[in-house]
């Protein structure tokens, strides 16, 4: 497999220019997600009003694909009700733990397909699951620390 | 006693690698190997020291022959996982090692061992596909 498709673009680009890369105001829902194997910290940040996610950002260290994972995820949940993006985690979850030569549902994805290379890397799966299973973390609670572990 | 204080399935296959490469050692001019991964570790410092936004973390003169080092805007994980394509294998991350990562205001490290099987032509390679790395993160 070519290393283009692990690294395209798109990921570069927000690896590089991470969207929502903030402590937003008001919050009130954050979690902190630490992958131990790797030492990615990543915190996630919602404020939630009624059903709907009306801002969502994060802060932290990590790889180019869990930075781009984390800014991706803030872009493609901003302004989904909570239901919304729960749904969209259980699609892009299963799409991430598929074996790598299986058919998923790409299109439901949007722009977050381009992740899907990572699946030839099982070792690099977990970067591009950590901001997710964070976000899902703080929208149960208001401080809550997630390990991958 | 004290073994019945040992739970679980010990390090088995560990403690006979440990006896294998001892023995292995004993039949090696042990100033020879010393002096060899000495030239080693010399040409690839000064290798990496080369390649621009690569900083060396570790500089103490009589180190043992590792190379640890950052390079600018890119996480070691990316840098391991492209050397790892290029036929390059170092080990990346915080190496046990998160206080002295915090110490140094790094989140983790790439790190090269050099041993006596290695050759100054792996160093070359380890540099070029670091190129390959800039290359990608550019």
């Amino acid at each position: 497999m070519d290393l283009r498709d692990l690294y395209q673009e798109v990921i570069l680009d927000h690896n590089k220019r991470p969207r929502n890369f903030r402590v937003p105001d008001p919050v009130n829902r954050k979690a902190e997600g630490y992958n131990p194997l790797c030492g990615d910290k990543i915190t996630v940040f919602l404020y939630v009003e009624g059903d709907t996610i009306k801002d969502l950002a994060f802060q932290g260290t990590g790889c180019a694909i869990s930075k781009a994972s984390a800014s991706m995820m803030t872009d493609e949940l901003k302004g989904k009700t909570v239901r919304e993006a729960d749904a969209f985690f259980e699609k892009f979850h299963t799409m991430l733990t598929a074996p790598a030569t299986s058919e998923v549902e790409m299109d439901a994805l949007g722009k977050l397909a381009v992740l899907s290379g990572v699946r030839e890397y099982p070792m690099r799966v977990k970067c591009a699951s950590l901001a997710w299973h964070t976000m899902k973390a703080a929208m149960k609670a208001e401080h809550e620390v997630v390990s991958t572990e | 006693m004290p073994h019945k204080f040992e739970a679980g399935t010990p390090n088995i296959a560990g403690s006979v690698g440990l006896g294998a490469a001892i023995d292995y050692l004993k039949g090696i001019d042990i100033a020879a190997m010393q002096a060899y991964e000495d030239e080693l570790l010399a040409y690839g410092t000064k290798a990496l020291s080369a390649v621009p936004g690569i900083r060396l973390i570790g500089t103490a003169s009589k180190k043992a022959s590792i190379l640890s080092f950052v390079m600018e805007d890119v996480h070691p994980h990316d840098i391991g996982t492209i050397l790892d394509q290029e036929g390059v294998a170092i080990r990346t991350g915080h190496h046990c090692t998160q206080p002295l990562m915090e110490r140094l205001c790094v989140p983790a490290t790439a790190r090269a061992s050099l041993a006596l099987y290695n050759t100054k032509e792996e160093i070359d390679a380890l540099v070029g596909a670091l190129a390959r790395v800039r290359e990608i993160f550019a």
